[in-house]
């Protein structure tokens, strides 16, 4: 069971590590690759998606992809 | 519906909403301090922030998982739903300063890591009345922590509603996990019996209020409408709809709202685009049709949002006959221009 949770909190940490990177990211360079609108958008308002963007990290990764292909 | 992003939409009765709910957040520590303190002067300070915000993240839970179907059941309680996002928020904050505080106090002081003690410091995850209840409660403050961190339009829009909704059911995960938090702790702990049974009538409450609206909701969906020869289905007399106000219709397995507006009828598809609120149980305000959950709004007559929002939804074809109102199951494309009909009222 130790294994088990050590292999969960691991990927867990993991998870919210990269969220973290791809969040500051998204906030300070890629606003506009994810969306328009947050570009246009008061610059505080970062603050308060700032950590939706870590718990979602894979959709917009995913998201940013799409843009980089098109 | 917006061209940019602001921190809040406010409006007065969002203002008047959150002022309630902070009246009702502080009322309600501070009463739990008082009384804490006067039953028992020895307790610790710690311990009554614990349980005054573990107790509180519960009760609003249940009021926020008790509001969709009141709604569904009475649209007296329509008003509660709109500011059901910030309530959310709320009971977060206070389940975070719970967990916080509890990490804090029983993991925070040995030598491992504090997350890993709370799934390390008791391992008898093989037993069922001695199962770690505190993992319970941190997993289900994760979910809540994705579900208050992604409460905005932002997210709803980039997400897309699809994914965004379904990330938000999880909040029935975190409540099982919740019920099995307080339930398996009351049985580890010295919890009193008066918790466990207000926790168990609110369970009982829910399932029975969740039960209730589906029932209602499938006699609606599973009405058969008489049908004319070329496939229209009769579905009510004109004078049936109130002038500004909608009648919402099951129709080949969509629902449909028909709104009377200025005494001409016109129906739209009635999933609001933005979270898919019931369009026919909002009303027509200046001139459009205002969803009650969060105010988009669309024209009646071409399910268009006025310009220069772009949000549109379908459109259906109306007639009168013989005093009956009729409609074209077949919808037609979003945004779809229709002609109104003259309800003759």
């Amino acid at each position: 069971m130790e294994t088990a949770i050590t292999i969960f909190l691991g990927i867990l940490s993991g998870y919210f590590a990269i969220g973290l990177l791809f969040a500051l990211y998204v906030m300070l360079i890629g606003a506009r690759k994810i969306d328009p609108l947050l570009a246009d958008s008061k610059k505080g308002i970062r603050v308060l998606l700032f950590p939706g963007v870590v718990a979602t990290w894979p959709f917009f990764f995913a998201k940013l992809f799409r843009f980089r292909r098109s | 519906m917006g061209l940019d992003y602001k921190w809040v939409l406010w409006n007065a009765h969002k203002k008047t909403y959150d002022r309630l709910i902070l009246l009702g957040m502080v009322t309600y520590l501070v009463l739990f301090f008082v009384l804490s303190f006067l039953t028992n002067p020895e307790i610790i300070a710690e311990t009554v922030i614990i349980r005054a915000f573990g107790s509180l993240a519960i009760i609003m839970l249940h009021i926020i998982l008790a509001i969709g179907p009141l709604s569904r059941l009475n649209p007296r309680f329509l008003p509660l739903l709109y500011n059901r996002r910030h309530l959310g928020v709320s009971m977060f904050l206070a389940a975070l300063v719970h967990g916080v505080f509890a990490i804090i106090q029983f993991h925070a002081l040995g030598n491992s890591n504090p997350i890993v003690s709370v799934f390390t410091s008791n391992m008898d995850y093989g037993s069922l009345v001695n199962f770690p209840f505190q993992v319970l409660g941190f997993l289900a403050l994760l979910i809540l922590f994705t579900m208050a961190s992604t409460s905005h339009d932002f997210f709803l829009h980039n997400l897309s509603p699809k994914i965004w909704k379904g990330l938000h059911m999880g909040v029935y995960l975190a409540y099982a996990l919740v019920i099995m938090h307080v339930f398996l702790g009351a049985f580890q702990q010295d919890t009193s019996f008066l918790t466990v049974l207000a926790l168990f009538l609110g369970l009982i409450t829910l399932v029975s209020l969740h039960v209730r609206a589906a029932l209602k909701e499938a006699k609606i969906d599973g009405f058969v409408w008489a049908k004319d020869t070329k496939g229209w289905l009769a579905v009510c007399h004109p004078r049936e709809i109130a002038e500004s106000y909608a009648k919402i219709f099951t129709v080949d397995g969509e629902r449909v709202a028909i709104f009377k507006h200025e005494g001409k009828l016109s129906a739209i598809h009635n999933v609001c685009k933005h979270q898919g609120g019931p369009l026919g149980e909002g009303k027509i305000v200046d001139g459009c049709v205002t969803c009650p959950w969060h105010g988009y709004q669309y024209l009646a007559h071409n399910g268009q949002s006025p310009p220069p929002f772009t949000e549109k939804v379908k459109t259906y074809a109306l007639k009168i006959e013989n005093d009956m109102v009729y409609i074209n199951p077949e919808a037609f494309p979003e945004g779809t221009a229709v002609t109104p009909i003259s309800s003759g009222s």
